[in-house]
């Protein structure tokens, strides 16, 4: 199969204009006739079901939260890139293009992240118009402040809540469309199946959690906005319900998977204190601004930080990184924060944490400016963890935070099945293979508010509305697999429970396809992992039955494709024979540490294609041709 | 170090909206003090499941304190005894060995019970659907500093804004009132000039829905202030009902 | 007309109306007691028939007390059937209460004061028609309760309460009530600006606190008469 990524013609900066100066057109009298399912309300699926519905299409949304409102894009905490350059320090959409595309490790379409960058700036119209109320100066005008891998400040922020308040934005437009009739509000669903007619996406099939009856919606055209699959990890910054069932179920009907092994750890979270741990807290990056990283210089050393003097510290990233310091991107950060935990310099009682040192800071500037600038996250951090960071150092610990690969799109974020979109974290387009900080919330909101209304339309003027129901054999036949799989679920009865599989799966994802991987331990655990989802299949114990409210129910769902999955991203690991981004590669490093990356090899996406058989994937690239930018070596020494 | 304790439950179990309801009583022997209130839950329902009793349902997802899926009432008050905390980030270090803790859902008549300590809120979002928005369609915005806003309206505005839709204000409520989710709404809107043209319609409508979804009139308790996890401030009602007394005479229709 | 008539009856019909009319009815009420304490205190005036003269001069005022009267009915009907509809509201919005159930601290407003508003509110009602019936429409001067007052025959009301509070009942019912009231007042006068939108964070404490002063400030201006003519034996 040969993927057409459908980038249009034209120099790259008008390539956005040209295609909309010749996508086709619904005819606004025949929007109404159509009806588009979109699954998933966090800020790519709520900002695409408000447009869609201000433009006149039937929108019917779905989230498996109690309201659309929950969606995980409200935990973001930092803020959202745009090209606005208010501050006059020089930012134009090129520079926002090119750090963006360079801070994925040029493993980004260049038409994509150019497009993102072009549409940066009217998502922050949109949103303040919309009443969210960003940071301001005292003049009244947006403030803005800067974030890792830029030179200039073009974050805008709403403290530390951005997230929220750009989540509540999309959700109140949706509201209005609800008020309006325009989108019938499906809360409390779980996708369980796409429906593919004739070759394109026509339905799905959803559980009610509430009755546990299986439904089947039909539409003509579906967007999935289902978010990304750091769960996998068992222990993340994610959400407990965020899954990759939706994705995964399109996958098995034919949708390619882009990228897997692109997951990325975030260095600043709060460390795992016990078994028990149920998720983790991330702690905003800004934090490194004033904060130094560092571990003592013995093995073991079983002193309080209060009593290790400063020639017995080592402040590795100052040592490794002289000129970025404390301040190196994401994935540096956490791969050398794991290089000294595996030497046995970690601190805790795990000995999985390095500290994160306000002294200095305090010293200088006063515990009344670092408080300014970080009061919330140090009461949140107090409330966690039960210690004071103004007296005792914070203990830190990457954690899983994000996933750059998602389903294949193409420019129109169509995947490979037509009629089927997916937007925002959901897909893989954008971050190449590791985000830069505050662009997940611009790529959520351009996919949904700039990008799907013009690329959607032109799907649909090609072809008749509602020409097909929910009676057919294809929604029959999805609708008897999801009954049997939950059944089937259900008839084991064995005597482990899904948090245990859940824990042991993220067990292994993390040790080998985790921050940093090598050939012979990824080939190690495909077994594993086939061993743990046998088991699972056999021993695996379900409370309840399937016709009520039942979350181990749910979650048994989603981790049995958490369980496929896995092995997808160890076999795409295993392919990609660099380092690059997130990815790391032991065998590919400079003799310092550093990744190594193989343009001449690798400068694909890794495209997977379902063949009937979890194991045996088949792979296709997509090719990457840098016409504009030239690929360099990141070096932050 | 992380202390371990046994922590004794009392918990409200319902099957479904019209089944009884009981409370029953749980042992946690292997709790410790680092655990955050649900993940003692999560610990009790490994054990329940073990034993082949149906775990307890809870709604949580983000445990961060952000997402306002969680929310059950804790020794009598809602998200617990912490100030300003949801439960997902109320830690077990606060209790004692032994101690005895009583849990029961959110309780209005608005608010009907799913099962257990899930309840759904859907008439909250009904209420934000009456007019907790501003109608700007995608795409007709104009530049993001074209109208500048005061740093002090816009504070004001993200204080009211950082409601999370937990429900607790709710469920403290002497009187079930949801007075301070509509008011935090519509006072977040009225600071700011984008919110301006339909504050009228806006009070007046989401007014109307919050009395006919069956919420309580305010009696000026101010407990959902103390229990509100952002901590916002009843002034948002004040707000409301000046907004809405200024609307209705002003000539809104109602 | 008619149609703002409709209007004025929809708003106030309505959650926000409802609180803005107890509080507005409530804070008349507020100042038409104080009023009636201070001239209550008259009775501890130097001039022995200051108490007979202030009665006297309302009584004198005719149709104009007749409006006063009214409009006090109005307040008084009004406050009541909106708190009854308040509460019983309030019943209907929670059928199954809580089994545990307490107060998060400050910034609660939440007291005892606060949770039993119906219940001070309606013994102040049934305490309001006796108070009426054993004074205003009590013995009078076809009764013998007659006084001269500047060369003018008036009624000795001065007389009829120094009686009553000579018994117990009066003497010590009367004050109980009077604890009510400020009970009542110690959420209501604070609660009542809150309503009428007039209160903001930083104000909140302040006038939470002067209400309550208020409040047990009236209650004293109360009290203190039937306890002095009962404990002094009613020899002024």
């Amino acid at each position: 199969m040969i993927l057409d990524s459908k980038v249009p013609a034209g120099p790259l900066q008008e390539k956005w204009d040209n295609y909309k100066n010749s996508v086709a057109l619904v005819n606004p009298a025949n929007k109404r006739k159509y009806t588009v399912l979109v699954v998933g309300t966090g800020l790519a699926g709520g900002s695409a079901a408000a447009s869609l519905a201000e433009l006149g299409y039937n929108v019917k949304s779905f989230c498996i939260q109690d309201s659309a409102r929950r969606a995980h894009s409200i935990a973001a905490q930092g803020g959202i890139n745009a090209a606005k350059n208010y501050p006059n320090d020089g930012d134009t959409v090129w520079r926002l293009f090119y750090d963006t595309i360079k801070g994925g490790d040029y493993r980004a379409r260049e038409a994509n992240v150019y497009r993102l960058a072009q549409i940066s700036n009217s998502i922050i119209d949109q949103c303040v118009a919309q009443g969210v109320p960003f940071a301001r100066e005292y003049g009244g005008l947006l403030d803005n402040r800067s974030f890792g891998g830029a030179q200039v400040s073009r974050t805008f922020y709403s403290r530390g809540q951005t997230g929220q308040q750009l989540l509540l934005g999309a959700y109140q437009a949706m509201a209005r469309q609800i008020d309006a009739g325009k989108i019938e509000m499906m809360p409390r669903r779980e996708m369980l199946d796409l429906v593919v007619v004739d070759g394109r996406a026509r339905g799905i099939i959803t559980r009610n959690l509430v009755t546990g009856e299986l439904e089947r919606h039909v539409g003509d055209a579906v967007l999935l906005s289902t978010g990304g699959y750091g769960n996998v990890y068992y222990l993340s910054t994610n959400a407990k319900n965020s899954n990759v069932t939706a994705a995964w179920r399109c996958h098995k009907r034919g949708a390619h998977f882009a990228n897997p092994c692109f997951t990325q750890i975030h260095p600043t979270c709060i460390p795992v204190s016990g078994d028990y741990q149920s998720k983790l807290t991330l702690m905003s990056e800004s934090l490194r601004n004033d904060g130094r990283v560092w571990v003592p210089k013995e093995t073991g050393d079983p002193r309080p930080p209060s009593e290790i003097p400063e020639d017995e510290r080592d402040y590795y990233l100052e040592r490794r990184y002289p000129s970025f310091g404390n301040l190196v991107p994401r994935d540096v950060a956490s791969r050398a924060a794991k290089a000294v935990t595996d030497q046995g310099r970690g601190v805790g009682e795990t000995g999985l944490a390095v500290y994160l040192d306000f002294r200095d800071a305090i010293n200088r500037l006063g515990k009344n400016v670092i408080e300014e600038r970080y009061g919330n996250l140090f009461e949140m951090y107090e409330r966690i963890t039960g210690e004071d960071p103004y007296q005792v150092p914070m203990s830190i610990f990457p954690a899983v935070h994000y996933t750059m690969g998602g389903l294949w799109v193409d420019y129109e974020l169509m995947s490979n099945i037509l009629g089927l979109f997916v937007l925002g974290e959901a897909n893989f387009s954008d971050h190449g293979a590791n985000r830069l900080g505050a662009s997940a919330l611009m790529q959520g909101l351009a996919d949904g508010y700039f990008v799907i209304p013009y690329t959607l339309g032109g799907y649909l003027a090609g072809m008749d509305a509602g020409d097909t129901d929910t009676n057919t054999a294809e929604f029959a036949q999805a609708e008897d697999e999801s009954r049997a799989r939950i059944d089937k679920l259900l008839s084991v009865q064995g005597d482990k429970t899904v948090t245990e599989f859940h824990r042991e799966l993220g067990r292994l994802v993390w040790d080998h396809v985790g921050m940093s991987r090598t050939k012979e331990g990824l080939q190690g655990v495909l077994s594993e992992i086939q061993r743990l989802r046998e088991e699972f299949w056999e021993n695996v114990r379900i409370p309840g039955t399937p016709d009520t409210f039942n979350k181990n129910l749910e979650f048994a769902g989603r981790v049995a494709d958490f369980m496929e999955l896995a092995e997808l991203m160890a076999l795409d690991a295993i392919d990609r024979d660099e380092s690059c981004g997130a990815h790391f590669r032991e065998e590919y490093q400079s003799p310092e540490g550093e990744a190594l990356r193989n343009d001449d090899d690798y400068a694909y996406v890794a495209s997977w294609e379902y063949t009937g058989e979890v194991s045996k994937p088949k792979l296709h690239k997509e090719e990457l041709e840098f016409e504009n930018v030239k690929l360099t070596t990141r070096s932050y020494k | 170090m992380a202390d371990r304790m046994t922590i004794h439950l009392k918990i409200w179990r319902q099957e479904g909206p019209d089944a009884p309801g009981r409370f029953e009583r749980y042992t946690v022997e292997d709790a410790n003090s680092h655990m955050s209130f649900l993940e003692l839950l999560d610990v009790l329902n490994e054990q329940l499941i073990r034993e082949g009793t149906d775990p307890v349902e809870f709604d949580h997802d983000c445990r961060e304190g952000i997402c306002g899926s969680c929310g059950v009432v804790i020794d009598g008050i809602a998200h617990g005894p912490q100030r300003r905390t949801s439960a997902c980030q109320l830690h077990m270090r606060h209790y004692a060995d032994g101690d005895t803790i009583v849990v029961e859902p959110w309780r209005a008549k608005a608010f009907p019970i799913v099962r257990d300590l899930v309840v759904d809120r859907a008439a909250m979002d009904r209420i934000v659907e009456a007019g907790g928005y501003v109608s700007v369609d995608t795409g007709g915005a104009p530049d993001a500093n074209a109208i500048p806003v005061p740093k002090v309206s816009s504070d004001e505005a993200f204080d009211y804004a950082a409601c999370i839709g937990c429900g607790a204000c709710i469920a403290a409520c002497p009187n079930s009132s949801a007075s301070l989710f509509t008011g935090a709404k519509i006072a977040h809107l009225a600071a700011l000039p984008q919110g301006h043209p339909e504050r009228a319609r806006r009070v007046v409508r989401m007014v109307e829905k919050m009395e006919a979804e069956g919420f309580g009139d305010c009696s000026n308790h101010a407990e959902c202030e103390a229990v509100c996890p952002k901590g916002i401030s009843i002034s948002a009602i004040a707000t409301m009902r000046r907004e809405y007394m200024k609307a209705a005479f002003a000539g809104q229709d109602v | 007309m008619g149609d703002y008539g409709r209007k004025v009856k929809v708003i106030f019909s309505s959650p926000i109306g409802r609180k803005v009319l107890t509080g507005i009815t409530g804070l008349g009420l507020t100042v038409f007691v104080i009023g009636h304490m201070l001239g209550n205190l008259t009775y501890f005036s130097s001039d022995p028939n200051a108490y007979n003269s202030y009665s006297h001069t309302l009584i004198s005022l005719g149709p104009l007390l007749y409006i006063v009267e009214l409009g006090l009915l109005a307040f008084v009907i009004v406050h009541i059937v909106l708190g009854v509809k308040i509460y019983l509201g309030k019943k209907a919005a929670r059928p199954v209460d809580y089994a545990e159930y307490k107060s998060a601290g400050e910034p609660s407003r939440q007291s005892s004061s606060s949770r039993t508003m119906i219940v001070t509110g309606l013994i102040l009602m049934v305490f309001l028609v006796f108070h009426i019936l054993s004074f205003k429409y009590g013995p009078g001067m076809a009764e013998g309760y007659v006084v001269m007052v500047d060369g003018e025959e008036i009624r000795d009301l001065k007389r009829l309460m120094e009686e009553k509070f000579q018994h117990p009942l009066y003497a010590f019912g009367y004050p109980a009530v009077m604890l009510l009231l400020a009970f009542h007042l110690r959420h209501g006068i604070w609660s009542a600006l809150q309503s009428l939108g007039a209160m903001t964070p930083r104000l909140t404490p302040l006038i939470y606190t002067l209400g309550g002063v208020l409040a047990a400030l009236i209650a004293l201006g109360f009290l203190v008469l039937p306890l002095w003519i009962f404990f002094s034996g009613g020899a002024s």
